[in-house]
Parts: structure tokens; sequence; C-alpha cells
């Protein structure tokens, strides 16, 4: 398919060339169906797709001048090649077909640029002409052969007819940088009789190449075969594309070329990528068939199954640890930036735990129904409805958070008692640090939970485990519904209903009244010079 | 003395913790600004020829900022003029036969950006070709005009958005269904009339959504209307009638003009009127008005 659309493409550029060479190549310009200009702060890229398939994308992009991905030069950011393009581009954003391809035809670079710019310049406007030149003629005969000279000129017809037909992928690669001296024959077979010479370039497009006589130049052989006999030669090189090689008992001096051969190193590299994938998912497959045979989930057997209950166990302790120490780190944010605000939910909590605990549970019931009504009452009115949507997801989000807090106030309520208890192994809990408080506060409420998990290995204290599961999911609810209660009764600790014993300086004025009050001068606590107590 | 010494550790503790963490919130807050700043912006002007187009199925999709669309009769297919950030986003335009696919694409899944960071898509497609339109919003202030399109199947969905879409100028062929999918959104949509679809159904989650019902009648209509929570105004042209029927748990309905019949609402001349739309109300909080236009 592919070699049949380029033979086709190359007769109707080569019938076309023959027609018009003798009368220029100036004409009428190509239809344009697509465009498409872009432009950044370092980029401007003008790309345009024709009627007939071809395109042609032209981009300055980061210093470098690139025509159909092709680097023709390079530019400066604002230099006077960069500014003129940019303004043929503005100007091409608001014209389409005629009008654009007319514009774009008509492009000329600035005058005076240094060499190097000119040279770039040069390559976009031909780029440009040469793309939007209309070189589309219908060809009546396939079977024709074209013989074509070509002169040295730069910017040759050549040149010309590869922009304008777009990419020819191999017939393109096989003609670079050769003579332009050619004798082009397509669809034929070609033979070189013994005892004639062929001056210049001999290209022979989808046929065969027999050479018993001689070459001067090179030969070109595009999708056909190519029979070197003994007495033949090709005093150039013999470049092939998609060809197969006959016979070579003659001479080519320039040796064979295959000019696809970066489409054969690219299938080449395809091919390992293939194979490299396909090793990586065997790999995978191995990897998981041995994780299979050493997983710790699942009731198949499993050379790990011995140890199942231990890593569930341990896991399950770590896990709360884990829990414990986000928990603390949030309680030592609540005691950092609301210190006050969560003295007054701790106090409440430990005064009135009944109470609180009744307000937290119709709190819990409460929740839903008014956060629906809220929602509801803002939504009907215009103006209420951005705070609705804000509504929805905030009153969730505070609720949690009030939860949290209250559950955290009432783990500190419970170190602070475990700090004043005598168990030897609560020494460690300070009353003077909130932080310590805090932690065994919240250790005590999991260790319900992490003994349960504990006693989970051995799987014969399964039942003790799963009771200690339960009264450790009640224990954590009755305190969160403490919690949650404290923290509506104080309004999130701004209203104080109760004050802390350990208040230093209420305690002090607390002496000093009562002293007062007994009719006992001077400061509680002095001391007479002979040590007795004055009060 | 103990409980003073007790207290004042208890506050040493406390300044200190403190002090760790406003310095660690203070770095977060001068970081994540000097991340998200820095935008590349492009401006892209793409257009394609008429040429021998049957029914184009069209696809946009726009992801956030401000997008506005016209028809268009200057021989083009499409004109699309796009403003983006090309760090994050870059340009679709594929045209392949029947199918047209336009707008904006993400490079990267998760991406914040406000009103102010967002760019624009001017889009313009050509009167009088039949389409198939579908066009997908994300975060999108959205003006639409409908109108000279020949549209035989309509379909949008928005997510946060403020849209504005209007038919100014009757449809050209008849249209079979046309749906709107909303989000959060404050939604209107004028001279519905215009579009002459057979049926029409917006769903809606959270907003304020307008539908208007003027325009051209050519064809009654079945109006389905789903939505969870926010207001909704009809407005209905006189001499068009009317049936609505309602099925909400907490909605209020200001049924001004229209007469209660069983279970049902109708504007009084809805037996003689030329043309009916037929409404179902689907909502769960809010409220409904009808409102009466000349």
């Amino acid at each position: 398919m592919y070699m049949s659309q380029l033979l086709h493409r190359a007769f109707l550029v080569l019938v076309l060339a023959a027609l018009t060479l003798p009368l220029g190549v100036e004409g009428q310009l190509r239809t344009i169906v697509s465009k498409s200009v872009s432009a950044s702060s370092s980029r401007a890229t003008l790309a345009i797709e024709f009627a007939d398939d071809g395109m042609l994308k032209i981009a300055f992009d980061g210093g470098t001048i690139l025509v159909d991905g092709d680097p023709v030069g390079s530019y400066e950011d604002g230099d006077e090649l960069d500014t003129a393009w940019r303004a043929l581009l503005g100007d091409a954003m608001s014209r389409e077909n005629g009008a654009l391809a007319r514009i774009l035809d008509g492009w000329a670079p600035p005058a005076d640029l240094d060499h190097d710019l000119e040279n770039a310049a040069e390559a976009v406007e031909d780029a440009l002409e040469n793309a939007l030149a209309d070189l589309d003629v219908e060809a009546e005969r396939r079977d024709a052969s074209v013989s074509i000279s070509i002169n040295n000129e730069e910017g040759s017809l050549i040149r010309l007819l590869v922009s304008a037909v777009g990419n020819l992928g191999g017939l393109v690669k096989a003609l670079e940088g050769l003579d332009e001296n050619f004798r082009i024959h397509i669809d034929e077979d070609v033979v070189i009789p013994s005892g004639s010479m062929v001056e210049g370039t001999l290209v022979v497009i989808g046929g065969s190449l027999r050479v018993e006589g001689e070459i001067e130049g090179d030969a070109v052989i595009v999708n056909g075969t190519l029979d070197v006999r003994s007495d033949g030669s090709i005093g150039g090189e013999a470049r092939v594309a998609d060809t197969r090689i006959v016979r070579n008992t003659g001479e080519i001096r320039g040796g064979i070329v295959n000019v696809l051969e970066d489409e054969r190193e690219f299938e080449r590299e395809l091919r390992q990528e293939l194979h490299d994938e396909i090793r990586a998912e065997i790999r995978s497959d191995v990897r998981n068939e041995i994780r299979n045979a050493t997983r710790f989930e699942g009731d198949g057997f499993s050379i790990m199954s011995p140890l199942r209950p231990v890593i569930r166990g341990v896991g399950g302790v770590f896990e709360k640890l884990v829990g414990v120490f986000i928990l603390a780190l949030l309680g030592a944010g609540f005691l950092a930036f609301a210190g006050e605000n969560m003295d007054a939910i701790s106090e409440t909590a430990r005064r009135a735990p009944g109470r609180a605990a009744m307000v937290g549970v119709a709190g819990s019931f409460l929740l839903v129904p008014v956060w629906l009504l809220g929602a509801v009452a803002l939504a009907i009115s215009i103006i209420g409805i951005p705070v609705a949507i804000a509504w929805l997801p905030l009153f969730p989000l505070a609720t949690v958070i009030a939860s949290l807090l209250g559950y955290v106030a009432v783990a500190r309520n419970a170190g602070e008692w475990m700090a004043d208890s005598s168990f030897p192994w609560t020494a460690w809990i300070r009353k003077s640090n909130p932080v310590l408080t805090l932690v065994g506060g919240l250790l005590a409420f999991s260790g319900l939970f992490i003994a349960g998990h504990v006693l989970s290995i051995a799987p014969f204290l399964n039942v003790l485990s799963t009771l200690l599961f339960i009264a450790g999911g009640v224990v954590t609810f009755v305190a969160l519904q403490i919690g949650f209660g404290a923290v509506l009764l104080t309004r999130a600790g701004r209203r104080r209903e109760h004050y802390s014993t350990y208040d230093a300086e209420v305690a002090w004025e607390d002496a000093v009244r009562r002293n007062a009050e007994d009719g006992l001068g001077g400061d509680a606590g002095t001391t007479t010079g002979d040590g007795s107590d004055d009060a | 003395m103990a409980l003073v010494g007790m207290r004042e550790r208890q506050q040493e503790t406390v300044r200190t913790m403190r002090k760790t963490m406003t310095a660690a919130i203070v770095a977060a807050a001068v970081i994540a600004p000097a991340a998200a700043q820095g935008q590349s912006w492009r401006t892209v002007a793409m257009s394609r020829q008429l040429e021998d187009n049957g029914e184009v199925r069209v696809f946009v999709d726009y992801g956030a900022g401000e997008f506005t669309m016209r028809s268009v009769d200057d021989g083009l297919l499409y004109r699309m003029n796009l403003k983006y950030d090309e760090d994050k986003f870059e340009p679709i335009a594929d045209f392949s036969g029947e199918r047209l696919h336009l707008g904006v694409e993400s490079l990267r899944r998760n991406i914040n950006i406000s009103r102010r960071q967002s760019g624009s898509l001017e889009l313009e497609l050509a009167r009088g070709v039949p389409m198939d339109l579908k066009l997908k919003f994300g975060a999108v202030q959205a003006d639409i005009d409908l109108g000279g399109l020949a549209l035989t199947d309509l379909e949008l969905s928005t997510g946060a958005s403020e849209s504005l879409i209007n038919v100014s100028e009757p449809n050209p062929v008849p249209m079979e269904k046309a749906s709107f999918e909303v989000g959060a959104a404050e939604f209107t949509i004028r001279n519905l009339a215009n579009l002459r679809a057979e049926e029409i159904e917006v769903r809606a989650g959270v907003g304020s959504i307008i539908l208007d019902f003027d325009g051209r009648w050519q064809r009654d209509a079945q109006i389905a209307v789903k939505m969870g929570l926010g207001s909704m105004e009809l407005r209905v042209p006189e001499g068009l009638g009317v049936r609505l029927q309602k099925d909400s748990f907490l909605t209020a309905l200001d049924s001004e003009g229209l007469i209660k019949r069983g279970d049902v609402y109708e504007s009084p001349d809805f037996d003689d009127a030329d043309y009916r739309i037929e409404v179902e109300l689907h909502i769960a909080f809010g409220s409904v008005a009808v409102v009466w236009i000349r």
C-alpha cells in the first residue's frame, strides 16, 4: 500500500516537473484546509494542512528553527527574524485558506540579516514557497518513463518536488545528496546492455535493474530488484530501498547502501523492546508465584502459614501504636493552639461526665438532621447557595474535629488519673507534662485493643481477644461521647463551665480567702520565728 | 508552691510546642506559593475549512477557564482560539472524517487552578452542518450561543460552573434529545424552544437553575428535571401549554398561574395551546418557581 502510494505520488510529481519546468513553478497556490497558529514566550509555530493531504509545520522553538521537525537554523528570542515571524503569525491568525496562503507565500524575511540568520530565513521562506506551490496535476499514463535533466542551482526542482509531496520515505532518503542529473524509470524493468554507458544517476522505481554495461554515477532502486552481472559496473553507490539484490558479481565502486537501514534499526529496537517487555512480564509472573508461595494472607497452603497469627497480632499492635502517635500529635496541636479551650473541655468532662455523655449521644443523633436542614435552609435562597455549598463539606469536617478534640481531652483526663494512681507502670506519666498525660491516656484507651491483638497470636485465646476488642470499642465509644458532649457544652471550650483544681492562682486565692474568713491576718503559710504555725 | 511550679512547667512545654508548630506552618506557607508560581501562557488559533462534511460528531473538552461558543459561516468547520498554560495543558484538535474533538486536556492528573490562573477558549462551529454536539466542562464560566447550529443531538456536562446557554435562532433540524448534566453551578438556558428538541433532560446536583422556554415552538416537548439541592426557575412564555408534575422531598413550589388538577399542575389553556410541554420535576431539597413571560 505504502509503495503504491509512493509510486503514484512520485509519478505525479515527475510528470508535473516535466510539464512545469519550462514555465517555472510560480502560479496557483495550494488549498489550505486546516491551520494552527500558536505562540508563547518561547515558541511560535505554524502548522498547515493542505487539501491534498500534504502538511507543513514551521516552529521557532527555544532558539531553533524547525521545518517539519528538522532543524534548519537558529535564532534568538526577539531578534529581527523572530519578530518578523511572529508578525506573520499574528496576521495568519485571522486569515483562512486563500488569504492565508497568499500572505504566507508573499512573506519575505527582513533584509540585512547576518549570515546565519539569513540562511535560516531563506530556509523558512523556501519551505513556505515550496509547500504552497500548487503541484497537483492529473497524470494519465502510469507506465510512462520520464528522464529529466536538472541543473545544479540551489533550491532546484527535486527539492521542490520532495517538499511538495511531503514524505516520500525511502525515495527521499535515496535521493539525498546525489548528483541531480537523473534518468528515472518508473514501473518498468531496465537493462543496461553490455558495452553501453549511462551518465549521471539512474533511478529505478518499482522495477528491476540489470546492469551488464556501465553506470557512471549512482544507481537508485526503490521497490525493485538489482542484478549486477559480471561485466557490469556502477561507478558510485547502489542505493537500495525495499529492494532485493538478485546478483552482485560485477563491480559497485561505492558499495551498496540500504537507505532504509534506519527503519530496520527502528524495527530492531522495537523487537528488542517487545522482547524486554515479555521478559519483564515473565519475571513479574515468577515474582507473583513466589509471592503467592510466601504470602501471609489467604486460606491456602503457604510456607508462611504458621507465622500468620504472629504477623497479624504484631501488625495490630503496631497499628494501634501508630494511631496513638497520630492522636498524640493532634492533641499536642490542640494543646499548643487551643490549650485554654482544651482545659475547659477536660474540666467539664471530668466534673460532669454523665451529663457530657448524654449531651454527646443526643448531639450525635442530631448531626445528620442538622446538616440536612441547614443545607436546605441555606439553599432556598440564591444568596445562601454558595454558603450551602461550603456548609455541606465543612459541617462534617467540624464534627470530626470536635470529636477528636473531645476524645483527646478525655484521654488527657485519663492520663492525669493514671499519674495520680499508685500503679508502678504509670510512674513515667507526670502531670506537669500535658503531652505525657495525653499519651498515657491514649495508651490506656488503646490498651484493651493492644491486649486483644497480643492474645490473638495464640489461637486458643481468640474468644478472650474478641471480648477485649469489644470492651475496647465500648471504652472508645464512651470516651468519644463524653468528649463530644463536653465540646458541645463548652462551645468548643469557649464557655468554661468548671475550673481546674490545678489552677495555682485560683488555689492561692482560695487559700487566702479562707484564711481571711477564719480571721487570721498575714499571708497564708507564713511561719513565726520559733517555727510554730500561725494558722 | 508545687502547684505553681507544675503550672510553669506546663506553660513552658506548651510555649515550646507552639513555637515549633508555628515555625513549621510558616515554612509550609512560604514554600507552597513559591512552588505554585510560574505560568507559561500560550495562544493558539486553529481552524479547518468546510469540506464535503456530512453529519459531524463534535466533542469539546474543557477543564477550567472561560468558554464561549458561537456559530460561524465563513466556510469553516470550526475556528478555535485558545489561551492556556502550556505547562499544565495541551490543546486538542483532532478531526477524522466524521469526528471532531476540540478543547484542552491536562498534562497531569491532579491540577488545581483558580479562575485567575485559568485560560480561555473561544470556539466557533459551522452553521448548518448537522452536528451531534457533546460538551464536557470542569470549572468553567461558559457563554454559549447555539443559535444557527444544526444540532441533531446535544449533551452538555459541567462540574462547578457558571453557564449561560442561549439558543438565539431556531435549530434548522429537529433534535431527538438534549441533555444537560450540571454539578454545582449557576446554570441558565434561554430560548429552549429554539432547540426543537423532543425531549430535554436536566440533571443537576447543587445550584441555581433557570430554564427559559421562550423562542419559537415547533413541536411539543417532554422536560425532565432531576435535582439534588437548589433553586429552580421555570420561565414560561404565555400561550405555551404547561403541565408540571412534581416529585420531591422538601421542595417549595411557587406555581403561580398554574391550576392543580390531581397530582399535576397545568396552565389554564393547556388543552387548547398550540404547543405543550410536560415537565417532570424530581427535586430533593430546594425551591421551584414558575415565572410567566410575555
